[in-house]
């Protein structure tokens, strides 16, 4: 393992992004960067701007407002760059199905990662989502997403 | 006499590019980040970075060299030339105010008379370096950014200056000099927070985390309020650049509150031969390490201040206190000295 996929093993830093969601997905992200869960232990941050951010977490039903500007976020975000649908909402719309605003999940206008499922999911499950994402970039070895 | 003359160029060079120059405070710079993430941690109740080297004290290399590695951007309406350059010469101007300091003896590795004024005029061009980063991108956000660093600088500058040549004042007694040697020899035995400095320190660390743009000076990167300030386009290589020589203004700034009010390297330089530039580095880098630590409570005690309530503040509060404690430090404690010794 080189050194550039040691550190981005050992760095990601996460956008949080709301689609629509109820919030009840975006109390539960943030809850899991409170000082309980301690995310900075394996170097996770929450930062501010798409141009910083590694892993992009996105929360909520995709609704056709949204598409553009999540759309131009992941645009924003430098290579290479992941994505995790966290919610039930964001991976298959879930309480919303059929709404007539709503795009069934997540991957039919991005690209993504991983799902994190749960209405709303655990913090620890996010948290775990993250190593999974991990483990997923270790096996493709520096190739880009 | 040709030879001896190449190996003490040689010398200066080494001593320039790696002790006590530009890698020693690229390092120093990435310890004290991880000092600082720790410590404010611990504050808050947690471990912070762990599991990146031991106790994650590799966690700031790795973000370093993630963020090198990552995809480079540069915004389509940017000045290319002034943003690409403005990291690169945040570095350059950090690492080159790095060299004033007496780390390893009384004596930087550049010092002349006078160096104290340039320092402070380093302190404002970086400010400077922040105004053209935020505004070169043409994005809203950064925008917002330089122009509340510009605003915050007009409300702490004259204090830090202030605090900066009211440690000056314990040169009086010796001749007087402008320069930093002048002020860590004037305090080999009687440090300056030990008198009429105490309060120039006190507006020196707040002057210093208005400096670095921390809580509660983070007003212009308030990721909150404006996505991420001046730094918001900065991606990949430039943001790692920018956050390097942030951990190295980090370093000097904490290096120079412990040479103007600590004392600096003293009592390392008693030490005869090679032992006292050992001892001294040991000292220094410990008293920095104190005023770091002080500087990252007032970061975990604090909450951001809105950027009205920051200039009124400085104005109302910090400037009349820098101007009193100059008095202090300029007129009255020479005075009282001369009265003691008549
Ligand atoms: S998954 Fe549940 S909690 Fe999350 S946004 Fe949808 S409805 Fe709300």
């Amino acid at each position: 393992m080189g050194l550039v996929d040691w550190a981005r093993l050992r760095s990601p830093w996460v956008l949080h992004f709301n689609t629509g969601a109820c919030n009840g997905c975006d109390i539960e992200v943030v809850a899991a960067l409170t000082p309980r869960y301690d995310v900075e232990r394996f170097g996770i941050r929450l930062v501010g701007s798409p141009r910083h951010a590694d892993i992009l977490i996105v929360t909520g039903p995709v609704t056709k407002q949204v598409e553009k500007r999540l759309k131009r976020v992941y645009e924003q975000m430098p290579e290479p760059k992941f994505v995790m649908a966290v919610g039930n909402c964001c991976a298959s719309s879930g309480a919303f199905r059929n709404c007539y605003n709503v795009y069934p999940g997540l991957d039919n206008v991005i690209p993504v990662d991983v799902y994190v499922m749960g209405c709303p999911p655990k913090p620890e499950a996010i948290i775990n989502g993250v190593v999974k994402l991990l483990e997923k970039l270790k096996k493709l070895k520096g190739g880009a997403s | 006499m040709e030879g001896e003359a190449v190996i003490q160029e040689l010398i200066d060079v080494l001593r320039t590019l790696l002790f006590p120059g530009f890698l020693f405070f690229v390092i120093l710079g990435l310890f004290f980040e991880w000092i600082d993430r720790k410590f404010y941690a611990k504050l808050q109740n947690r471990v912070g970075p762990l599991y990146t080297g031991p106790w994650g004290l590799l966690q700031p290399l790795a973000d370093f060299v993630k963020l090198m590695a990552k995809e480079d951007i540069v915004p389509e309406g940017a000045i290319k030339p002034i943003f690409s350059s403005v990291p690169v010469f945040a570095l350059a101007l950090s690492l080159f105010a790095a060299l004033f300091l007496p780390v390893c003896g009384p004596q930087g590795i550049v010092s002349f008379p006078g160096d104290v004024i340039v320092l402070a005029v380093v302190l404002t061009l970086l400010v400077i370096l922040v105004f053209l980063g935020g505004l070169s991108p043409a994005s809203r956000y950064p925008e917002v950014g330089a122009e509340r660093s510009v605003l915050q600088l007009l409300g702490y500058e004259i204090p830090l200056v202030a605090s900066i040549l009211g440690a000056t004042a314990m040169t009086v007694g010796l001749g007087g000099s402008l320069s930093i040697e002048g002020i860590v020899n004037a305090q080999r035995d009687w440090w300056s927070i030990l008198g009429f400095q105490a309060l120039g320190f006190a507006i020196f660390l707040l002057a210093a985390q208005a400096e670095l743009e921390r809580v509660p000076f983070d007003i212009p990167e308030a990721e909150t309020e404006i996505v991420a300030g001046w730094t918001t386009e900065y991606s990949g290589k430039k943001l790692a650049l920018l956050r390097l020589a942030r951990d190295v203004e980090l370093a000097f700034l904490c290096g120079l509150g412990a040479t103007l009010f600590l004392g600096g390297p003293w009592p390392g330089p008693l030490v005869p031969g090679l032992g006292g530039a050992i001892v001294s580095t040991i000292i220094f880098v410990i008293k920095s390490i104190v005023v770091l630590l002080l500087l990252t409570v007032i970061r975990a005690a604090m909450s951001r201040l809105r950027i009205d309530q920051m200039v009124n503040f400085a104005w109302k509060y910090l400037v009349p206190l820098s101007i009193f404690q100059l008095l202090l430090a300029v007129v009255v404690a020479p005075l009282m000295i001369h009265l003691l010794t008549l």
